[in-house]
Parts: structure tokens; C-alpha cells; sequence
């Protein structure tokens, strides 16, 4: 099924290039979880990180659905 | 005695008569500094009825103990006045060097009263305070009113000072320092401007000694160390100040758009983070002393929109930008450029043109009234209405205003986004519903600087909530609207104390602070005194608020936000449920249920019952 990975500001640089404003689109296999999406990704998988399903706060072992899109930043700040 | 001068400087401008006056240290303790220090004084020395734009009104400079420190960004100070948008109290922060040069002047705090008869700037240079003639500077904007005013008296000293649309009693205006810097929301340069007071400049070399200035040594470089270590793990907020935001709340659906009228904006990219450093980027421009350095210069090359300047921040570009609609990054730069210069709070501007622009867009204002078409998303009529409110001209008249009486006035009261009629700051509380509890219930309007539970909510800092829960959002926002006002108080920056000064578990925070606090001040504060001291401002606020006139009636949101669901987004559907949230606050703030605080609040937080 695909999915889509967005990494927001300093975490687009875990993506491999060609990404569209930190976008990319994945083909990945049933039972796929969100921790799953974003571990392949050089980015800290701690509280150091925010990580959302379709902009929602959920558990890491969530399993994804067609067309989901995960999105990760750093927490190391505030606006 | 250390970390404090316990000295005040008294100004009344009316009479031009200077005198210094000794703190209390019992009271200087007890009200911590900067921000409580001058709801002490407002509250012993003013009635809270006074028009916000009289003589009568008190304007405030007040700096912390950790002002002037080696503590990471202790280079703060606040702007403390009766806000004449909102009624309520106005205490802005802002930092940049200004505040540091304050505090060297020998004086913690300085109180303006009063109104001079022709246009007047204030010098402090230590003991040697003068009131002389700004009629060479009164209607220049705040880059050539502090470049005349350096040339003229020191590059040493440094400037805050007030534009055009503080002259023009604008009711969004600036009180702006280091030209960049502002002291932004609820008016104060408007106060500043109905007291003829263009420009306050200090310089000296006075600062109080530190309690244990090695032991504050060494908090303050084990703490920029830690910033350091971010800083080259690759800080957001070093690269790119605030304005990676609108991408993380456009992804949360919580993004102010078209004067709320959408959570998420289709556009983002064109104004996020990426799209000005890519194309607008100079450098980073630290604050005094500052190892997260946020500030970025930025520079229009070329074309209609050029320019020079910094910013823009994350809340210019939800009110100026997705707020009106507009996806012009040049444009938009520029717009922020004209605030700095004209000096105007971008919040409260944007999102006034924004109102301005739904009611234009629904035939409530006339394109004969206003001058022009002025569609969402038309950057240059957005431009031109920044024009008219700074020089109070034309439509300008009705939008210096603000949003809430722009509204009533054209018969639409209920398209104003506000709380105690200030503007909102870039977080649909629809989506976020401690924000929601915390607009409404802020002592300043609404607004993410009195508290700004977003952290927890939106960026995980310094743990992750869910923005959508109320669950125990009113301990949430009780204990941030007190950290906010201890940060206010001490002289720090949020941005560097959140993170870093207060540990992950939320109860021992205070305990880094309180220990800065302490090698500076030898105070001795246990971390519950500062919390408590921090109860004390909040709820002395509070009680102004209450004779002000703008008590617990104002702590209600507007009908967008509780009857009008989110159409778009991951918080689609969604109200703001303040119902379910203000009677435990009330409960947890130690007031009643009709939100007054209890004699015996009141008693333990040792102020005055009457």
C-alpha cells in the first residue's frame, strides 16, 4: 500500500533527495505501523521527536491504511 | 544587596520631575522582578479604572534579577501598562540589548507617568536622566528615530522608541527596541504615544553584583552548553527562528487561515521556513548574549517588496500571511519590514486586515469605504491597509482600532477573533483545546505569551499532549500561566527556559530557575516560593483585571470557536470546549466558581483582600 512520510525544517534532511517540500511517498507491506514508517529515517525516535498519523496524536504501534500520511519533527522548540 | 538594584526611576512627564525611589526587599522577593514588580507598583499606585490613553495611565519598563546575567538569554525586559485595546493589562516582552543597557543604568525598573506638553525622549545614563525634545525625531519610523537618537548621544547607548502608528495612537502599536525588537501587543505604543514619550535610551555601567557569580558561571555555561548541543544537532529555531511553524500546525490543522476560517492553508510551502531560507536568508541575529540566536536578518534583493530588516517570526506569518490569505513571501516580508518600521504588533495587524477582508469578501464593507477591492490573499491591498493604520488615514481610521470594534462598527461583531478584544495568536484553539482555555483566561487578551501550552500541545516540549484532549488541560494552563509569568519576572526568555531551564517532569521545573535565581539574587527561594511568588503576580493580575473592568465576563471565546466546527484538517468538525474546562480551572486557580479569587487565596498568596 502507499503511504507518505513528511518531515518538517531540519528533519527533510533524513529524506533521500527528490523529495517534494519534504515529502515522499512509500510502497510498504500490510501491518506497517507508524514506528515502522519512520525508523528507516535517520531521525531520533525519543521525546526529541513529534510524530503524527494524518495530524493526530497516536501510540507508535499504530498500523497504517492506504494512503496515510506520517509526519515527523524536532521537538526541541517552540514558536 | 545582589542581582536586584532596588532602585526605581520615576518620570512624570507632565511635570518633567525625576525621582528615585528604594525597593522594599521583602517586596522585591515576593514579586520576583520584572513583570511582578510592575503589577506591584500599577496596583498600589494606580486605579485600575484610569483610561488607557490619559495622563493617569502608568507606563512600565521593568527588568528581572536575571536581567543583565550570565544566564542564557537573561537579556529580557517587560513593557507593563493598562492596554487601551483590551481594557485589561498589556506586558509585552521583548528582548535584543536594549534590556541589558536598562538594567546597566542602575535602575531595575522605570515608570513613566503622566503626559509632556510637546514631544519628548527620555535619557538614562546612570544618574544623569534628562527629558529633552524629540521634535526632531517625532514622525520618523523607528530605524531613523534610533539612528538619529545613537548618532547624536552614543553609539554606547540603545534605543526604544515608538513609529509612526504609536504617534498616531494606533491601538496595535509597538513599543520597539534595538530597531528589530518589540515589546509588541495590546497597545503599548499607543500609551507611549499618548504620553509624547517617542524614545527611551539607556547606557551605563552599572549592574548590581551577583549573590555566587562563579556558581551563576557555572549554571549558566552547563546550561548553553545544552543549547549548544541542539545548536549543532541542527536547532529549528537557529536555522530558522520561528518560521518552521507553519508547517507543523498546517499539519495539525490548526494554522489561522482566511481569519479562521480554515485550519490548513494550501499554500504553506510558498511561506513556510524552507521558502524564506531558501530565498531570504542572511544570517542568524542573536539577542545580547544569546546561544540559540533565533533572529534571522533577511533581505527582498530586489523587485516592488525590497528591502532590508529581520524576521519574519511564525506569528507574522499566520496573521499577515495564511491569516489573510496571502502566499506572496516577498510581500509578506515586506509587510513585516513596515511593522518593525512603522512599529505595529503583526498579530493584532494582520488579523485586523484579515477580519477587514472577510467582511469585504461578504459585502459588509464597501469597496467605497475602504479605497480599494481588498480580496484574501491581495498582498498588496494588505500593504496599503498596513499604510493607512500606521498613518491613521482614510479606512486606516477604523482599522487602527483593532479587530473587535472594527467589527462592531460595521455590524458584524461576531467576525472579530478575539478574547477581552485582542487578536489571536496562530493556534485555532478548535484544534488545541488547552489554547483555547488559555485565550480566554489570559490577564492580557489572547494570546500565546501568557502561557503557551502549544508547547506541550503542539511541539512535545517539554512532554507531548494530545491538542484535541481537555483532560487536564486546566492544571496544564494554570501551571504554564504561572512559569510564563515567573519567566516574565525573572528576566529570561521563554524560548531558552522552556527547554532548558525547566527539567521534562513539569512539578521540579521551577528548581533550575529558582537556583538562578538564588546565585544571583542570595534570596534563597525554596522552588514552591517561586512558583508561589508566581501564583501572587497571576492572581494580583487577576484582581486588576477585575476592578479594570474586564473580569470574569471576558473569559469567554467567540462564537467562531465554540459554535463553528472546523471544516477542514486532522481537526475537522472540532469546537473549542471551554464549558468542560474554565469551572475546573477556576477550582485549580484557587478563585470561585464565578472565577473571582477567594479571600483565602488570596490571604496565602499574602495580598490585599479590599
Amino acid at each position: 500500500m502507499l503511504i507518505r512520510v513528511k518531515m518538517i525544517a531540519n528533519y527533510r534532511d533524513a529524506l533521500p533527495p527528490g523529495h517534494k517540500h519534504g515529502v515522499i511517498e512509500l510502497d510498504v507491506p500490510d501491518g506497517t505501523t507508524v514506528y515502522d514508517a519512520v525508523s528507516q529515517f535517520d531521525i531520533p525516535l525519543n521525546d526529541e521527536s513529534v510524530i503524527v498519523l494524518n495530524g493526530l496524536t497516536v501510540e507508535m504501534n499504530t498500523p497504517l491504511k492506504e494512503g496515510d500520511t506520517v509526519t515527523a519533527f524536532s521537538a526541541i522548540a517552540g514558536g | 544587596m545582589y542581582g536586584w538594584h532596588l532602585k526605581i526611576l520615576r518620570v512624570n512627564l507632565t511635570t518633567r520631575n525625576v525621582t528615585t525611589e528604594n525597593v522594599d526587599p521583602k517586596i522585591a522577593r515576593d514579586y520576583l522582578g520584572g513583570r511582578g514588580w510592575a503589577i506591584h507598583y500599577m496596583y498600589k499606585d494606580m486605579d485600575p479604572t484610569v483610561e488607557p490613553l490619559s495622563p493617569e495611565n502608568m507606563l512600565i519598563f521593568a527588568t528581572g534579577p536575571l536581567t543583565a546575567t550570565p544566564a542564557p538569554t537573561g537579556n529580557r525586559y517587560m513593557v507593563v501598562t493598562k492596554s487601551p485595546l483590551t481594557g485589561a493589562l498589556a506586558h509585552s516582552n521583548s528582548g535584543g540589548e536594549f534590556p541589558t543597557w536598562m538594567k546597566r543604568t542602575g535602575f531595575d525598573m522605570f515608570i513613566f507617568e503622566g503626559k509632556a506638553s510637546e514631544p519628548v525622549y527620555v535619557l538614562v545614563n546612570e544618574d544623569q536622566v534628562e527629558v529633552r525634545s524629540a521634535a526632531h525625531v517625532w514622525g520618523k519610523d523607528v530605524h531613523e528615530t534610533t539612528d538619529i537618537l545613537k548618532a547624536e548621544i552614543s553609539e554606547d547607548a540603545r534605543v526604544a522608541c515608538i513609529g509612526p502608528a504609536g504617534e498616531n495612537l494606533a491601538l496595535m502599536a509597538a513599543i520597539m527596541n534595538d530597531k528589530h525588537r518589540a515589546a509588541a501587543r495590546s497597545g503599548v505604543g499607543a500609551v507611549m504615544g499618548s504620553k509624547n514619550l517617542k524614545a527611551v535610551v539607556a547606557m551605563g555601567n552599572k549592574n548590581p553584583p551577583l549573590h555566587d557569580a562563579e556558581g551563576m558561571r557555572s549554571i549558566s555555561v552547563a546550561t548553553s552548553k545544552n543549547v549548544g548541543a541542539d545548536v549543532k544537532k541542527g536547532s529549528n529555531m537557529r536555522i530558522y527562528g520561528t518560521s518552521y511553524v507553519p508547517q507543523v500546525t498546517n499539519t495539525l490543522g490548526i494554522l489561522p487561515t482566511r481569519n479562521f476560517l480554515q485550519g490548513t492553508f494550501e499554500h504553506v510551502h510558498n511561506v513556510d521556513g524552507d521558502a524564506l531560507k531558501d530565498n531570504y536568508l542572511i544570517r542568524h541575529t542573536p539577542c545580547y548574549r544569546c546561544p540559540l540566536s533565533c533572529g534571522r536578518l533577511t533581505e527582498v534583493p530586489d523587485g516592488p517588496y525590497k528591502g532590508k530588516g529581520e524576521g519574519p517570526e511564525y506569528e507574522t506569518i499566520s496573521s499577515l500571511g495564511t491569516g489573510c490569505g496571502v502566499s506572496n513571501l516577498a510581500a509578506l516580508v515586506k509587510a513585516n519590514y513596515l511593522c518593525n518600521e512603522y512599529g505595529m504588533d503583526t498579530i493584532t495587524t494582520g488579523m485586523t486586515i484579515a477580519v477587514a477582508m472577510e467582511m469585504y469578501e461578504k459585502g459588509y464593507i464597501s469597496e467605497d469605504v475602504i479605497g480599494m477591492p481588498l480580496k484574501f490573499g491581495d498582498h498588496d491591498a494588505m500593504i496599503e491597509m498596513i499604510k493607512l493604520m500606521a498613518y491613521n488615514k482614510g479606512f486606516g481610521q477604523d482599522l487602527a482600532q483593532g479587530s473587535y470594534r472594527l467589527a462592531e462598527k460595521y455590524g458584524h461583531p461576531e467576525l472579530a477573533v478575539t478574547t477581552r478584544k485582542q487578536e489571536f495568536p496562530g493556534y485555532d484553539p478548535r484544534g488545541s483545546q488547552g489554547m483555547g482555555l488559555l485565550y480566554a483566561t489570559s490577564n492580557k487578551g489572547a494570546s500565546h505569551m501568557e502561557g503557551d501550552v502549544a508547547y506541550e500541545e503542539v511541539f512535545g516540549v517539554p512532554v507531548k499532549e494530545n491538542p484535541h484532549s481537555t483532560e487536564g488541560k486546566p492544571e496544564l494552563v494554570k501551571h504554564f500561566q504561572d512559569s510564563f509569568a515567573l519567566i516574565d519576572s525573572s528576566g529570561l526568555c521563554v524560548f531558552v527556559a522552556i527547554r532548558y531551564v525547566f527539567d521534562k517532569n513539569r512539578m521540579i521545573w521551577p528548581e533550575t530557575l529558582a537556583s538562578m535565581m538564588n546565585l544571583t539574587t542570595g534570596a534563597g527561594y525554596t522552588p514552591a516560593e517561586v512558583m508561589k511568588a508566581a501564583d501572587r503576580v497571576y492572581t494580583l493580575e487577576r484582581m486588576f483585571l477585575i476592578k479594570a473592568g474586564s473580569g470574569p465576563e471576558w473569559d469567554v471565546l467567540p462564537d467562531r470557536m465554540t459554535k463553528e466546527p472546523l471544516p477542514d484538517g486532522p481537526a475537522k468538525g472540532m469546537v473549542a470546549e471551554l464549558d468542560k474546562m474554565l469551572p475546573e480551572f477556576y477550582e485549580k486557580r484557587g478563585w470561585d466558581a464565578k472565577g473571582y479569587p477567594t479571600i483565602e487565596k488570596l490571604m496565602e498568596l499574602e495580598l490585599p483582600t479590599g
